[in-house]
C-alpha cells in the first residue's frame, strides 16, 4: 500500500534525523499519530542577518510522498525574497520535475525520491543566506534585497528578534 | 443448481444496474446536456463554473474573468468548446450588458498558485508563545542546562537517541526542540546586553 510506504520512509528520515541531525536543524512529526504533518525549526545560518534566528516552519507530506514533494511553509514571521508573505516556501527542490512554473529550473534541482527532509532543510537554510533572484515570491523583499541592501538586512534582523521575543 | 443460475442472473442484473448508477452519477452532461448544467442548484453550478473559469484562467492568463465567464455561457458550460473557441480566436468581447456573478469569497484553494497568493495571515506568535516556553526562560536564564539537566536524567538518553517508545520520541524531539529556541534567545540576550554596554561605553 502507498500510505504505509509513505510511513516507512518518514519514519526512517524521522530516525535518521533524530539520530544524526544536521547543524542548525530540528524536525520532526507534530505528533506521530499523523506522520505526514512536521514541524521544523532551521537557524539562520551565520554571517548572514538570518544569523541567531530559528525559523519555524510546517512540513506537509502527500500520501504518495516520496513520489511528490512535501509542502514547507514558513510559520512566523520571515521576510525574505523567495518566501510568500504566507510563509510558502518557493524553492526548485519542492517543486515536481514536471512541474516547472519558471520553466529555468534544472530536473537535477527538483524533487525526485531521492532528495529528502534533510536535504530540502539543507537548501532552504541555504537559500536564506543566497536568495534566488530569478524566482521572487515576495516581491517588497526581493527589491528591498536587490537595492537597498542596509534596509533588508536590518529588517531581517529585527524580525530574527521577534521571533525570540526579544 | 439452481441456485447457482439465480444468483448468476441477479449477479448480471447487479453488473448493469451498477453501470447505470456510475453513468448517472458521473457523466450526467453527456446524456443530459447543458440545459440540466444550468439548471442544477446553484450553489453546485457556480462551483463548476469557478472552476471551469479557474482552469481556463490558468491556460490563458491574459484573459479577464469577465470574457472567461461569457464565453463559457455562450458554449453552455462546456469547457473544451471555450478553450478551442480561444484558441482559434474566435471569441467575443462580452456585451455591456453582460454581468457576470462576482467571484465567490476565499473558496479552499485548489491549486498552488491559489494558496501562493493567499492574504496576509495575521501577525504570528513569536517562538516563545508558540511553544510556551515562558516559564522556561525565567528560570533558565541562571544556568544554561537547568531545563536540559532535569528532564534528561536518566543517563544514556542524550538528546541524540532513538527511543523505541513513541511517546519518549516525542519527549525527545519536543526537548530538542526548546533547546534550540531557548539556546538562540540566551544568544540573542547576550548579544543585545553586549551591543547596549558598547553603546554605553561609547558616550
Amino acid at each position: 500500500m502507498a500510505q504505509t510506504t509513505a510511513h516507512r520512509r518518514l519514519l526512517g528520515e524521522y530516525k535518521a534525523l533524530s539520530t544524526n541531525p544536521p547543524e542548525g536543524i530540528t524536525a520532526g512529526p507534530v505528533s506521530e499519530d499523523d506522520m505526514f504533518v512536521w514541524e521544523a525549526l532551521i537557524q539562520g545560518p551565520e554571517g548572514t542577518p538570518f544569523e541567531g534566528g530559528i525559523f519555524p516552519a510546517e512540513l506537509k507530506f502527500p500520501r504518495d510522498y516520496p513520489l511528490a514533494p512535501p509542502k514547507m511553509t514558513f510559520l512566523g514571521e520571515i521576510f525574505h525574497p523567495n518566501v510568500y508573505t504566507n510563509g510558502v516556501v518557493c524553492i526548485s527542490i519542492l517543486h515536481p520535475p514536471g512541474d516547472d512554473p519558471n520553466q529555468y529550473e534544472h530536473a537535477s534541482e527538483r524533487w525526485s525520491p531521492i532528495q529528502s527532509v534533510e536535504k530540502i532543510l539543507i537548501s532552504v537554510m541555504s537559500m536564506l543566506a543566497e536568495p534566488n533572484d530569478e524566482s521572487p515570491a515576495n516581491i517588497e523583499a526581493a527589491k528591498m534585497w536587490r537595492e537597498n541592501r542596509a534596509d533588508y538586512e536590518q529588517r531581517v534582523r529585527d524580525g530574527v528578534r521577534r521571533m525570540l521575543g526579544l | 443448481m439452481a441456485d447457482e443460475q439465480v444468483s448468476l442472473t441477479s449477479l448480471v442484473l447487479i453488473v448493469v444496474l451498477g453501470g447505470l448508477v456510475i453513468r448517472y452519477l458521473f457523466f450526467p452532461s453527456s446524456a443530459a446536456g447543458p440545459e440540466a448544467y444550468r439548471g442544477r442548484d446553484s450553489a453546485a453550478s457556480s462551483r463548476a463554473r469557478e472552476a471551469a473559469v479557474e482552469r481556463i484562467q490558468q491556460m490563458f492568463p491574459q484573459l479577464d474573468r469577465r470574457a472567461i465567464l461569457w464565453e463559457l455561457q455562450r458554449s453552455g458550460g462546456n469547457m473544451a468548446a471555450t478553450t478551442e473557441r480561444i484558441l482559434s480566436g474566435r471569441m467575443e468581447t462580452p456585451p455591456v450588458t453582460f454581468q457576470p456573478p462576482p467571484p465567490p469569497r476565499s473558496t479552499t484553494p485548489s491549486s498552488t498558485s491559489q494558496t501562493a497568493k493567499a492574504p496576509l495571515r495575521p501577525a504570528e506568535p513569536d517562538l516563545i508563545t508558540r511553544y510556551k516556553l515562558q516559564d522556561k526562560i525565567n528560570y533558565d536564564s541562571g544556568s544554561s542546562s537547568s531545563v536540559a539537566g532535569q528532564e534528561s536524567a536518566v543517563p544514556g538518553t542524550k538528546t541524540k537517541a532513538w527511543s523505541s517508545n513513541r511517546d519518549e520520541r516525542q519527549t525527545a524531539f519536543q526537548r530538542r526542540r526548546d533547546e534550540m529556541i531557548l539556546a538562540a534567545r540566551r544568544k540573542m540576550e547576550a548579544k543585545i546586553a553586549a551591543e547596549k554596554a558598547a553603546a554605553s561605553g561609547k558616550e
